[in-house]
């Protein structure tokens, strides 16, 4: 049976305790704990910090989602929970109360793949978008170029080999003493530096493939800071960050060109946390232009993770009935 | 009288054992503790929520539970939060008032029945991994003595002449323990001269009819009130550098 009705859904894959209530394409509810300023101070997610915060925050999540679409319990019809990929002490947080107040209410439960719920953010209102599209999903967690030509799935046609998009954005932030999360901050800090200014490697934009490589680039930016020196990295951080900025969305975008070209493809999605980048969003704006394909932004609160889009993924997938998931574990 | 009395649901996943019971007037309507399956990982997430809906049937159904016992540890911090994030949205989902049960208390119970001396001091020991034991100390009904405390076994002869003050000084005979850690752990209480029963014995293992009675006499309230006991600030560094992605 496919999840239907006025969905709830639990999303806590990584370092957001999320919640949300969703009916067909139209979103309720959708809210978001965030921890990052609690991982802040380390730079990075830390799976234990994350996995406490989680069991702090999911009841009241769950609750605060609920009064915010104006429903009891009683009136859900079906629940879905993201099962993996993601920190498994995390995730088995969201999968614990989720199975719990399914059963305690006797509802159906969809296990959800939290890729395919940044895929599934798409068909959400305002403006969702049919398959079929192009789906670039760029994150902390994951960076992802999805061919989708349906609801209910999706072919990976590139990924990154080693770090993610926003990973590397994280750790070139932590380098250059700019904070966290990294995006924002070099975003941030390259609007008064010129993106030219260091020459940072481009291999993996020119490689023919549509596979990512990010942590070349983190290499080259040591060694920039390490032969500028402290007072010199101070002195230019705002062109050091514009050039990675640079080199991160150069990456990215000569990826889509390439994936667009490779077929007929009458849109583009730009999802994932990455996906709220300016330059990011000109230039995939451009090249989507010249190709007459449409490009769809999906909208700032369901780019970065959080629980509608999971809902989104839930409504195009089998939903167990009680009691088939009570031994469900998260998935690895 | 018996009709109308609503039923004590129990659980724990502190320990590697899932431990759940149902009870109805002091009476244990059904107990069950699932271990781990040898060289296998405990099977907190998938055998206990099966275990309770089982529990809950055997009571009638869920409009007859009236409180949910939930075990709040110390213990494995995994199993902790499984238990807890079961626990709490079971009762907020069918709106049951909970009660935080103190894992370690609800295993000196075990010890008090097994010594049947009231005079008797019960130390419950938990392995807490890392060569380190959660420990707390009882009297014979079971009372705790001094909180939960996470050491050094190497130092639990120190910590009970500190913590344990008195109660132990005046005691005529040593500190009856059990549990996970004093299994593992033998020689080093042996040193700090506390008496621990046999390999094998039952008391070194939760059992459900003790949570419930826990869960019977404690303060039912808002779920969320439900807090795990960790004993230890989450050690940063160590967990970021090994990562545990599952990608
Ligand atoms: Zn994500």
């Amino acid at each position: 049976m496919k999840a239907a009705g006025v969905i709830l859904a639990i999303e806590t894959s990584c370092d957001d305790t999320c919640a949300a209530v969703v009916d067909g394409p139209r979103v309720l509810a959708n809210v978001v704990s965030s921890q990052a300023e609690f991982h802040a101070s380390y730079g990075g997610v830390v799976p234990e910090v994350a996995s406490r915060h989680h069991l702090e925050l999911l009841n009241p999540v769950v609750d605060a989602a609920l009064a915010q679409a104006g429903v009891g319990l009683g009136e859900i019809d079906s629940m879905a929970v993201t099962r993996g990929p993601g920190l498994i002490g995390a995730l088995l947080v969201g999968v614990s109360g989720a199975k719990a107040l399914a059963a305690a209410r006797r509802l159906p439960l969809a296990g959800v793949d939290h890729l395919q719920g940044h895929v599934a953010a798409s068909f959400l209102e305002p403006d969702p978008l049919e398959p079929p599209f192009l789906c670039l999903v760029a994150s902390g967690g994951h960076t992802l170029l999805a061919a989708v030509e349906d609801h209910d799935g999706f072919e990976t046609i590139g990924q990154t080999l080693d770090d993610a998009a926003g990973e590397a954005l994280d750790k070139a932030a932590r380098l250059l003493g700019l904070g966290f999360p990294g995006g924002p901050a070099i975003e941030r800090a390259a609007r008064d530096g010129y993106p030219e200014a260091f020459e940072l490697p481009v291999a993996m934009a020119r490689d023919p493939g549509l596979d990512f490589s990010f942590s070349g680039l983190k290499t080259a930016l040591v060694y920039r800071a390490r032969e500028l020196g402290d007072a010199g990295v101070a002195e230019r951080r705002a062109d050091l960050a514009a050039s990675f900025q640079a080199a991160v969305v150069g990456q990215l975008t000569a990826k889509l060109e390439r994936a667009l070209d490779g077929g007929e493809w009458p849109a583009v999605s730009l999802g994932g946390g990455v996906a709220a980048n300016g330059p990011l969003r000109e230039r995939a704006a451009a090249i989507c232009a010249e190709r007459g394909a449409r490009l769809k932004l999906v909208a700032p609160e369901l780019c970065t993770d959080n629980a509608a889009m999971i809902a989104s993924a839930a409504r195009f997938a089998e939903a167990a009935p009680y009691p088939e998931y009570l031994g469900w574990d998260a998935r690895t | 009288m018996s009709g109308s009395e609503r039923n004590v649901l129990a659980l724990d996943a502190a320990t590697d054992d899932v431990v759940v019971g149902i009870a109805r007037g002091g009476r244990m309507l059904r107990e069950a503790s699932i271990a781990p399956s040898a060289g296998e990982r405990p099977r907190h997430s998938t055998a206990l929520l099966a275990e309770i809906e089982a529990a809950v049937e055997a009571g009638g159904g869920w409009s007859r539970v009236g409180r949910i016992g939930i075990g709040i540890g110390p213990g494995s911090y995994t199993g902790l939060r499984i238990g807890i994030a079961t626990g709490r949205s079971l009762a907020q989902a069918r709106g049951i008032p909970a009660v935080g049960i103190p894992t370690l208390t609800a295993l000196a119970l075990g010890i008090a029945a097994r010594a049947g001396d009231p005079s008797r001091l019960c130390l419950a020991v938990a392995d807490a991994r890392r060569a380190e034991v959660f420990a707390q100390l009882h009297d014979g009904s079971g009372a705790p003595i001094t909180g939960p405390a996470v050491l050094d076994p190497a130092r639990l002869g120190d910590w009970l002449a500190d913590a344990g003050g008195s109660a132990v000084a005046d005691a005529d005979e040593p500190p009856l323990s059990a549990g996970s850690g004093a299994v593992r752990f033998r020689r080093e209480l042996d040193a700090a001269r506390v008496e621990t029963l046999a390999d094998g014995d039952p008391a070194h293992r939760l059992a459900a009819r003790h949570l419930c009675l826990l869960a019977a006499s404690g303060e039912a309230g808002s779920p969320e009130r439900i807090l795990p006991v960790y004993l230890r600030e989450p050690d940063a560094r160590r967990w970021l550098e090994r990562d545990n992605r599952t990608t």
